[in-house]
């Protein structure tokens, strides 16, 4: 049986049309999916009908055979679902000791949670240095290496990443997929979205394309990049644009 | 010497005021309610203080212990029952002013119509008494106010910081999508926010029920006031509201003696203005997103 399972899910906001018209998913423990898209296909909305932030209008969200579409997302996380959106939530004011031990807010036992950041620091060596430093003074890699830290202190079964390079330089975003694609070695499954085709689909072992709400392609990521009907689908659009500038498939 | 003197009886009025605004900010902080009936809860206490003096002889400082949970109470059921209605607005922030100006006037008429408008003081003998040191006269009631209040301060400081309730709540205050990330009820911490804001609230109106008399409308003085002490230090922010609290109420001294009592309301609609027009977002404050 799979870890996640999406059974014909739809959601959208407020009395807005369905973002997310029926997407069926099957996520296994341990693996990394990428889901990619071009813009409004429902990626972000996706993550946030399975996190709990947003209750699917139909359609089941399995966790080990238990719905979890209606939890609030404490519920959700506590369950081992933990969810990093693209706006890099952190708590500016706390230093990035305390961002990272709020990670740890659901678990009481004091020494798990020192283990716990011990492992994250060791992954994450700069916020070591960075330890006593406040969070919101500190650069955007930083940041999103606070959130991914903060993610792992909630010891979860699988992380999902909204846009984690979003707003940062080339190298610094590289480094950070790097970081991303060790996930699915330490036991979690990651279900990651990307604007960027290339460098999503490199960090991760399976993919998955949406368009328009809908779920058009899934399969190994080395598959999807090469498919044809990955251009036709994704980027036909913008085909010509892309492959004359040599761009590297960001849509 | 006066000037001294002036800055004893600022400062010692300062510790009250920041108790005020701690609730009215801590509320603002938390759940970007901007409450316009905070006063109206203050007066709420000050009642329920000045009854349990006069009926069974209560002392004021001593009804803290009544008036702080009945109003946190009070707190959380006002939140439950009106503020998850407008939860999803668009325009939550506005909204908030119009809900809470309508319990201001709500409570305000129901007060009338319950107590009657006559004015009301709660005079235990310290309210009247003072000490003297050398030359410098300080006033037994706004002594103890002082005290009472450094208290609950420290004591709201020591929630805030070395709990896990106040984990979550300081988590909210500084970014609710990343509280309910790492598994803050936010929901709940909302409501006990509230609650806490109005039992703080609530203990500034017991303090207040023995310093100044007070009648249902009264709470009108006091909304400029308190909204000229969180908006200099930044709405949101606690360390501000106590440094806009003391601040304030030390320059409100001085306007007083010097130019007389008339003016010292004047401090606080000044010092608004001021601060509008040149730091908008306080001293400690994060400009407010649209």
């Amino acid at each position: 049986m799979p870890l996640l399972q999406l059974e014909g899910v739809t959601a959208g906001y407020g009395s807005a049309p369905n973002i997310i018209n029926g997407v069926d998913l099957e996520v296994e423990a341990a693996h990394s999916y990428c889901i990619i898209g071009p813009n409004g296909a429902g990626k972000s909305t996706l993550l946030r009908a399975i996190c709990g932030v947003l209750h699917p209008r139909s359609g089941r969200v399995l966790l080990d055979g238990e719905d979890i579409g209606r939890l609030r997302p404490d519920q959700v996380l506590a369950r081992g679902l933990c969810f990093v959106p693209s706006d890099r939530a952190l708590f500016p004011a706390m230093t990035v000791r305390e961002n990272l031990e709020m990670g740890a807010f659901l678990e009481s036992d004091k020494r798990v949670i020192a283990e716990r950041l011990e492992r994250a620091l060791e992954i994450f060596p700069v916020l070591r240095e960075r330890a006593t430093q406040r969070a919101g003074t500190l650069s955007g890699g930083q940041q999103q290496q606070v959130v991914l830290g903060r993610a792992l202190m909630m010891e979860p079964r699988i992380i999902m990443i909204d846009e984690p390079s979003l707003g940062l330089a080339p190298q610094i975003a590289q480094q950070i997929f790097r970081t991303i694609a060790s996930f699915a070695d330490m036991g979690i499954s990651v279900l990651l979205v990307e604007q960027n085709v290339r460098r999503g689909l490199n960090a991760a072992q399976s993919g998955i394309v949406l368009d328009l709400g809908r779920k058009v392609l899934e399969g190994p990521a080395g598959t999807i990049l090469t498919d044809p009907r990955l251009r036709e689908l994704y980027l036909g659009r913008q085909a010509e644009a892309a492959a004359g500038s040599g761009d590297d498939g960001r849509a | 010497m006066q000037w001294v003197q002036i800055l004893i009886l600022g400062l010692m009025l300062g510790g009250v005021y920041a108790v005020m605004a701690s609730g009215l900010t801590l509320i603002f902080g938390v759940m970007r309610i901007v409450n316009l009936a905070h006063a109206t809860f203050i007066l709420l206490a000050a009642y329920l203080t000045f009854f349990l003096y006069e009926f069974l002889d209560v002392d004021p400082i001593l009804s803290l212990a009544v008036t702080v949970p009945v109003m946190f109470l009070v707190g959380i059921a006002v939140y439950l029952l009106l503020f998850p209605r407008i939860e999803n607005s668009p325009r939550f922030v506005e909204s908030t002013v119009l809900l809470t100006f309508g319990v201001a006037l709500f409570m305000e008429g129901t007060m009338g119509r319950t107590f009657t408008g006559t004015y009301r003081l709660v005079r235990p003998t310290y309210g009247t008494e003072s000490f003297l040191i050398g030359d410098l006269y300080i006033p037994k009631g706004q002594l103890y106010a002082l005290i009472v209040s450094a208290v609950l301060l420290l004591l709201l400081a020591a929630l805030l910081y070395g709990t896990r309730i106040g984990g979550s709540i300081r988590a909210t205050m500084q970014n609710r999508t990343a509280a309910q990330i790492v598994g803050v009820n936010v929901r709940r911490t909302m409501a006990l926010s509230f609650g806490l804001g109005i039992a703080l609230a609530g203990a500034s109106g017991t303090l207040l029920s023995f310093l100044f008399p007070f009648f249902p409308a009264s709470h009108w003085e006091w909304v400029p006031i308190m909204l000229a002490l969180v908006v200099l230090g930044g709405l949101g922010s606690l360390q501000g509201a106590l440094i806009g609290a003391l601040g304030l109420s030390v320059v409100a001294a001085f306007v007083m003696t010097e130019l007389g009592p008339t003016w010292q309301p004047m401090t606080f609609f000044l010092a608004l203005f001021l601060i509008l027009l040149v730091r908008p977002q306080g001293l400690y404050g994060k400009p407010l997103e649209a």
